[in-house]
C-alpha cells in the first residue's frame, strides 16, 4: 500500500512536470513558427469578396457575434454572406 | 400444453429476469441515460448508443453483451467450456460469444476506435482560438491536476493500474479515458467510459459548481478584451492558413519525442487537424474522417461500450468507487485550472479570468460555452468564449500527454 502510494506521488510529480514541460516547448515552438511565418511566408490572401454590404440597421459587432457563432457552430463550412432585417 | 408453455416461458427473457431481478437495475440505468441523452440533449451522439448498448446486453439469451474476461484471459463460452480469449478466431469469438463480443475484440479491445475517434475530433477542432492566445494553453496543464490527484487515492482502494484508468476520467475526454483503460485495466471498461461520458454530459452542471465554490464575483467579472486593450499582444499574424498547417506537425513531433505512448491519441487528432487545414487538397479525406468514419465509430464504440455494462460487471463496489472517484477527479481537474489562473493572476499585470483556468480540461466545446455563460451572467459584455477555447484546446493534449505517461509507466 505505502508503495502504491510512494509510486502514486512520483507519477503526479513527473506526470505533471511533463505535461507543463510539453505545452510550455508547444507554446514556445509555436512562437517560433509565428516568427518563421511571418518573416519567410507571404501575407495570407485577403478573401476574394467581402460579406454583402450590411444593412445599416445591423450592428457590425452584433453581424460580427453571429459570423463568428456560425463558425464555431458549422466547424467553418459555412459562412455568413448577408444578414437581413425581417 | 402444459409443456409447450413451459418451454416458451423458457425461451423468452422473462424467466431469467424473474430469476435475477438484477437486470431490471441496469434497464433502469439505461433508460436513465437514454432520458439524457435524447430528452435532455447531453451528448447525445455518445449517451445514446451507449445507452442502448446497456439495454441489449442485458436481455439474457441476447448474446449482445460483452462476456467477462479473467486475468489470465479466460472466458466462460455459454456451453460451460473454458477458453483463453486469446487463443480464439474473431469468427469463432462471433460464433460462440456473439456479434457484440466480435465487434468489441475487433475494435475496442484492440484499441482501434479511440484514436479514430480522435482523427475526427482533430478534424472538427480550429487551434486559431489557440494560437491566437498561446499563453492561456498553459491553463491545459493546470487542469490535469484532478487526475494524479486521484489517482493519490484511489491506489489506497485499486490497484495501481485500476487507479490510473479511474484517475483518466478527469481528463474529461472520453476516447482517452477508453484508450488508456484499454491499455491498463481493460476489465473496467465499461462503467469508467460511462462515467467519463456522464461527467462530460453534466460538464454544464458540474463547471458552475465548483466555479462558485472557487471564484469571487470580482475574478468572474475580469474582462478579458478589456484586458487584451490594456495589455495589447506584440504578436501579430501574416498568415494563420500555414500557421494552421504547421503547428498540427509541430506539436505532433514534440509529443511523440518526449511521451511516445501519446503518439497514437496526439498523433491521429494532429492528422485528422491537418488534412482539414489543408484545404481543398485533402477535402475528402477531411470529409471522411470528420463524417462517416467518425459516425461509424461512434456508432460501434458506443454500443459496444454499453455492452460491456452487463449486470455482473456493474453491479459491485468497484463500479461504485469508480463513480465517486470519477466526480472528484473531474471536479479536481477544474479546480486545479482556477487555482493555476488564481496564481498566475498574483504574479501578471494583465489578469485572466478564472473560467479561462476552468476550461483547461477537455470537453470541447461545451465547457468553453459553459465558462462564456457564467461570464456572460456577471458581465452581459464580458463574452470569453474565443479565450476559453485556448485552454480548452491545450486540455486535450494535456489530458492525451498524461494519458500517455500514465500507459509508459504503468503499461
Amino acid at each position: 500500500m505505502e508503495g502504491n502510494i510512494l509510486e502514486a506521488v512520483k507519477l503526479m510529480v513527473v506526470g505533471m512536470a511533463t505535461v507543463f514541460a510539453v505545452l510550455f516547448i508547444i507554446i514556445g515552438v509555436s512562437n517560433a513558427l509565428i516568427a518563421f511565418v511571418n518573416k519567410f511566408v507571404g501575407e495570407d490572401e485577403k478573401p476574394a469578396a467581402q460579406p454583402a454590404a450590411q444593412p445599416a440597421a445591423v450592428n457590425p459587432a452584433v453581424a460580427q457575434a453571429i459570423a463568428q457563432a456560425v463558425n464555431v457552430a458549422t466547424a467553418g463550412k459555412a459562412k455568413v454572406d448577408a444578414i437581413k432585417p425581417l | 400444453m402444459e409443456e409447450i408453455f413451459q418451454k416458451i416461458y423458457e425461451m423468452t427473457a422473462i424467466s431469467a429476469i424473474i430469476d435475477n431481478p438484477s437486470f431490471l437495475i441496469m434497464y433502469a440505468l439505461a433508460f436513465v441515460l437514454l432520458y439524457l441523452g435524447i430528452k435532455k440533449g447531453y451528448e447525445p451522439l455518445l449517451l445514446i448508443p451507449i445507452a442502448f448498448g446497456v439495454l441489449i446486453a442485458n436481455f439474457p439469451g441476447g448474446d449482445m453483451g460483452v462476456t467477462a474476461v479473467d486475468g489470465a484471459g479466460m472466458v466462460k463460452l455459454p456451453n460451460g467450456e473454458m477458453k483463453c480469449i486469446w487463443d480464439m478466431s474473431l469468427p469463432s469469438i462471433a460464433h460462440d460469444l456473439g456479434l457484440m463480443n466480435f465487434i468489441y475484440y475487433m475494435l475496442i479491445k484492440t484499441g482501434f476506435i479511440p484514436p479514430i475517434i480522435f482523427m475526427g475530433v482533430g478534424a472538427l477542432t480550429d487551434f486559431g482560438p489557440m494560437l491566437r492566445n498561446l499563453k492561456l494553453a498553459i491553463f491545459g496543464a493546470g487542469a490535469q491536476f484532478g487526475i494524479f490527484a486521484v489517482l493519490l487515492v484511489a491506489c489506497n482502494f485499486f490497484t495501481m493500474p485500476e487507479s490510473a484508468s479511474l484517475a483518466i476520467i478527469g481528463g474529461a475526454d472520453g476516447p482517452t479515458a477508453i484508450f488508456t483503460t484499454i491499455k491498463l485495466a481493460p476489465h473496467l471498461l465499461g462503467p469508467i467510459a460511462i462515467a467519463a461520458y456522464s461527467y462530460m454530459a453534466l460538464v454544464p452542471v458540474i463547471v458552475p459548481l465548483v466555479v462558485k465554490l472557487l471564484c469571487s464575483e470580482k475574478e468572474l467579472k475580469i474582462n478579458m478584451k478589456e484586458q487584451d486593450k490594456l495589455y495589447p499582444s506584440k504578436t501579430e499574424f501574416k498568415n494563420m492558413r500555414v500557421l494552421k498547417i504547421l503547428f498540427p506537425i509541430a506539436t505532433t513531433t514534440i509529443v511523440a519525442i518526449i511521451v511516445p505512448s501519446a503518439v497514437p491519441l496526439v498523433g491521429m487528432l494532429m492528422f485528422g487537424n491537418l488534412i482539414k487545414e489543408v484545404g481543398a487538397a485533402t477535402g475528402r479525406l477531411f470529409d471522411a474522417a470528420s463524417n462517416g468514419i467518425m459516425n461509424a465509430a461512434t456508432i460501434f464504440l458506443g454500443l459496444s461500450v454499453g455492452a460491456t455494462m452487463t449486470v455482473d460487471a456493474f453491479l459491485n463496489w468497484t463500479t461504485i468507487g469508480i463513480v465517486v472517484g470519477g466526480f472528484f477527479a473531474f471536479g479536481l481537474s477544474i479546480a486545479g485550472g482556477i487555482c493555476l489562473a488564481k496564481i498566475y493572476n498574483l504574479f501578471s499585470k494583465k489578469k485572466v479570468n478564472p473560467l479561462v483556468g476552468a476550461t483547461g480540461l477537455s470537453a470541447v466545446p461545451m465547457a468553453s460555452r459553459v465558462a462564456n455563460d457564467i461570464a456572460l451572467k456577471y458581465d452581459s459584455r464580458n463574452h470569453v468564449l474565443n479565450y476559453c477555447m485556448s485552454s480548452n484546446i491545450s486540455g486535450v493534449i494535456g489530458s492525451a500527454v498524461a494519458a500517455g505517461i500514465l500507459i509508459s509507466f504503468l503499461g
